[in-house]
């Protein structure tokens, strides 16, 4: 069975990794310019909350810059037989944090040709993503023009912190530099901070693990935005995926919704559809961290009302602290051809068709 | 049938760190608590990791207000991947009791650690 992880952090030591694709000003500002923390922290407008045991797993741990490579192909590709890791980086969807949104945008520059230049070689199950920082859209649909052409890259990534909810029109360059290149738009947990204030609606919640369980806030907002705003009426072709935000909320969210829109159409005329029928055709969900209740068929009833067997997609986000391995999940196992490789396939078209591999 | 399998040495086991071996076809990690040496099963039995992986660390006491006490220093292994907090002399997972690391006993023979499983 084609297994695609499609949340792979493809971890750093230390920033400085990037030097070498920096120059002029922004070489100058990230080595002289002051940090989020000491020599080799990627610059970012930290959130309120620290994690109390941080974010990678306690058996992961590198020694050098080749380790991140070398344990993650013992700890997780190969142990978990995975066909195709999506490279999600880890600090640098952070630069959406950033105010300074030309900084921003050299330092996710810099990042996407180190991934091509020093991952991507690595293994020729890794496939990429193109960070955006989108708080200026228009230098970000210039970065995704500049590298979407390449065959390895298979989406545009941001953080799911924003200025905005994403389906407003400032960020439209966004899609339509998508669509022009045939890439998904992909946000992953991240970016609260900096000019995201608002990650979580009423003010900052208090400790860590209160706030990462309710962290889908923010998705809630870009799902309902992206639908009410009709980007999938301009670009009926482009795939919005929502990596590490959680999954059952989502059919009551998609509920509410329907129910909304039946009654005040007339705010949007420009839609067509329900938005859970928008959601079903254009949007994708990654599986983790998938929500554990005591009855997991409470969960699987959640999921059967959001289409899961045809909406979801495996992810594992090696090697944070809330993995998720791809012998255990907890899905319908009648699902999981599709689940875990199936849907990944209609979505990143440029994955190899591992068609072999699919069947067996 | 049990049987009684050499680890090391007792001064190879660091407080702070589980020295891990294997047992049979198991993989086990012994922990030195104070004088004490017990051992566990290095699968979680949360979601399968390598429990004995994680940080032997201390937890905060049960309290009625705003205080954070650090206690049972050392008598506790937080699970490599997902942080959960197991007692390291019985296996109990501190949130559920009834989840429970499987333990085996340990014997020190003249400075040597032994596990029967």
């Amino acid at each position: 069975m084609l297994i695609v992880d499609c949340d792979c952090h493809n971890y750093w030591l230390s920033a400085t990794v990037l030097t070498p694709y920096l120059s002029g000003i922004w070489k100058d500002m990230f080595l002289e310019g002051e940090k989020t923390g000491p020599v080799g922290a990627f610059p970012h407008g930290h959130r309120p909350w620290f994690h109390p045991q941080d974010f990678s797993r306690k058996d992961v741990r590198p020694q050098t810059e080749a380790d991140n490579y070398l344990i993650m192909k013992e700890k997780h590709l190969d142990r978990y037989d995975i066909d195709v890791a999506i490279l999600t980086g880890d600090e640098p969807i952070e630069a959406s944090t950033l105010a300074n949104p030309y900084y921003a945008s050299a330092l996710v520059s810099a990042y996407n040709d180190y991934q091509i230049a020093e991952w991507l070689p690595k293994d020729s199950r890794f496939m990429g993503s193109i960070i955006i920082a989108p708080q200026d859209p228009r230098l970000a649909a210039a970065e995704i023009r500049r590298l979407g052409a390449h065959p390895r890259m298979v989406q545009v990534l941001a953080s799911h912190g924003s200025v905005k909810p994403y389906g407003d029109p400032f960020y439209h360059p966004i899609y339509e530099a998508c669509a022009e290149m045939g890439l998904p738009f992909a946000i992953h947990l991240g970016g609260n901070g900096g000019v995201n204030w608002n990650a979580v609606a009423p003010a900052p919640t208090t400790f860590f693990w209160e706030t990462h369980a309710i962290f889908f806030m923010p998705a809630m907002a870009h799902l309902a935005s992206m639908i009410a705003h009709g980007v999938f009426e301009k670009w009926p072709d482009l795939y919005f995926v929502v990596i590490e935000c959680g999954v059952a909320w989502v059919p009551s969210v998609l509920w509410r919704l329907d129910a909304d829109y039946k009654a005040l159409r007339k705010e949007t005329p420009w839609l067509k559809m329900l938005p859970s029928e928008y959601a079903r055709r254009n949007i994708r969900f990654s599986t983790q961290p998938l929500e554990q209740p005591a009855n997991v068929k409470h969960l699987w009833s959640a999921l059967e009302a959001m289409d899961g067997e045809n909406t979801l997609m495996f992810a594992s986000d090696y090697p944070h602290w809330d993995y998720d391995d791809a012998k255990t999940l907890h899905i319908p196992p009648e699902w999981r051809p599709k689940v875990m490789g199936g849907n990944a396939l209609e979505v990143y078209k440029r994955l190899p068709r591992l068609q072999t591999a699919f069947a067996a | 049938m049990a049987e009684k399998t050499f680890i090391c040495r007792a001064d190879q086991v660091e407080t702070g760190k589980a020295f891990i071996a294997k047992v049979r076809s198991m993989s086990v990690g012994v922990f030195r608590v104070g004088e004490e040496f017990h051992a566990l099963l290095n699968v979680c039995p949360h979601r399968g990791a390598p429990l004995c992986e994680g940080p032997q660390c201390g937890t905060t006491a049960p309290v009625d207000g705003p205080d954070f006490i650090y206690v049972r220093d050392n008598e506790i292994v937080r699970c490599a991947w997902h942080g959960w907090e197991f007692d390291i002399r019985s296996g109990r997972a501190l949130v559920d009791p009834k989840m429970r690391a499987r333990t085996f006993p340990v014997t020190l023979e003249s400075g040597n650690i032994y596990v029967t499983a």
